[in-house]
């Protein structure tokens, strides 16, 4: 049996620390779409004439949080 | 007989130009304010133009925009530096060295994410916390976190003191400071927190609440 295997289950360590990473990851794009839709709101609130770059802004982080989801999904 | 002393003619002075102390009535006088700027990023605009928020009312007219100073944000700017650079440094010492190498880059690519929610949530904190003076008005806008926001006004016939408070040698230098206003309305303070020219804020709340905006005596260069 190889050393980062566990015992009982017989899964590999690195499997279980994939599903943690990935469930932290996952939290992070909920977190991202939070921050998506209260720009939003907050463009809504108030017009300064930077709502298309605020907004790009948190689109952006959006897609930076999936891009790193589905990198993880796939080389971890 | 000789001159003892012949006085110099007197050198031509350049003519200084006539300040005015006025409420600026047409866009030409708007455009020579001190203050007055087309920035949206600008953290003190005195007759902003473009802007609106959403209680506005049609016979509203926005006054005055600020934001904390620009140099509030030195902070977490700094601080989101040191974590970009982060990485790079701690690369010479082994601390993720137990790791398989495809779990130290997905490990960099997480911080990477928490970095950008950082510089992310100082940058929106600052753009959206934003205190309004307008013609009726007292409105301040408050982003406290990515989650949670709130939206205070007061008329500005219930404003009763308005008080400012600049100190220390970093808001001396850079001119601002908090202005704090007493109102007999349901909020009974705002807060303006370290925003630019405290004391010109002070001077237009004043100049609102004594006479409106017809009292309003600013300087046109």
């Amino acid at each position: 049996m190889p050393a980062d295997t566990i015992p009982i289950l017989d899964v590999s360590i690195w499997f279980i620390a994939k599903i943690f990473v990935i469930f932290a990851i996952l939290l992070y794009v909920v977190f991202a779409l939070v921050v998506v839709r209260q720009v939003q709101l907050m463009t809504d609130t108030l017009e300064v004439g930077f709502e298309t770059e605020v907004r790009l802004l948190s689109f952006v982080h959006l897609l930076f949080a999936l891009a790193v989801l589905i990198f993880a999904f796939l080389i971890l | 007989m000789p001159d003892i002393f012949v006085n110099e003619k007197p050198s031509e002075v350049p003519e200084k130009k006539e300040e005015i102390f006025k409420k600026p009535e047409t866009k030409d006088e708007v455009e020579k304010l001190p203050g007055h700027s087309h920035n949206p990023l600008s953290a003190f605009c005195f007759y902003p133009d473009g802007i609106d928020f959403e209680t506005r009312r049609k016979e509203e007219k926005i006054v005055l925009l600020m934001r904390k100073h620009i140099v509030t944000n030195a902070s977490w700017i700094i601080i989101g530096v040191i974590m970009i650079l982060a990485p790079v440094v701690l690369s010479k010492f082994p601390i993720l060295e137990f790791l398989p190498a495809r779990f130290q880059f997905v490990a960099i690519l997480g911080w990477y994410l928490i970095t950008t929610a950082f510089i992310l949530e100082g940058f929106l904190d600052w753009f959206f916390n934003v205190y309004i003076v307008t013609n009726q008005r007292v409105v301040d806008i408050d982003f406290y976190n990515l989650i949670y926001k709130e939206v205070s006004d007061a008329k500005i016939d219930k404003v009763q003191d308005v008080t400012y408070r600049m100190g220390g040698v970093i808001r001396t230098i850079f001119d601002y400071g908090d202005v704090f206003i007493q109102t007999a309305a349901e909020v009974p303070n705002f807060e303006f927190l370290a925003v630019p020219r405290p004391n010109v804020v002070t001077k237009i709340l004043e100049d609102l609440i004594t006479n409106g905006e017809k009292g309003l005596r600013v300087k046109i260069k």
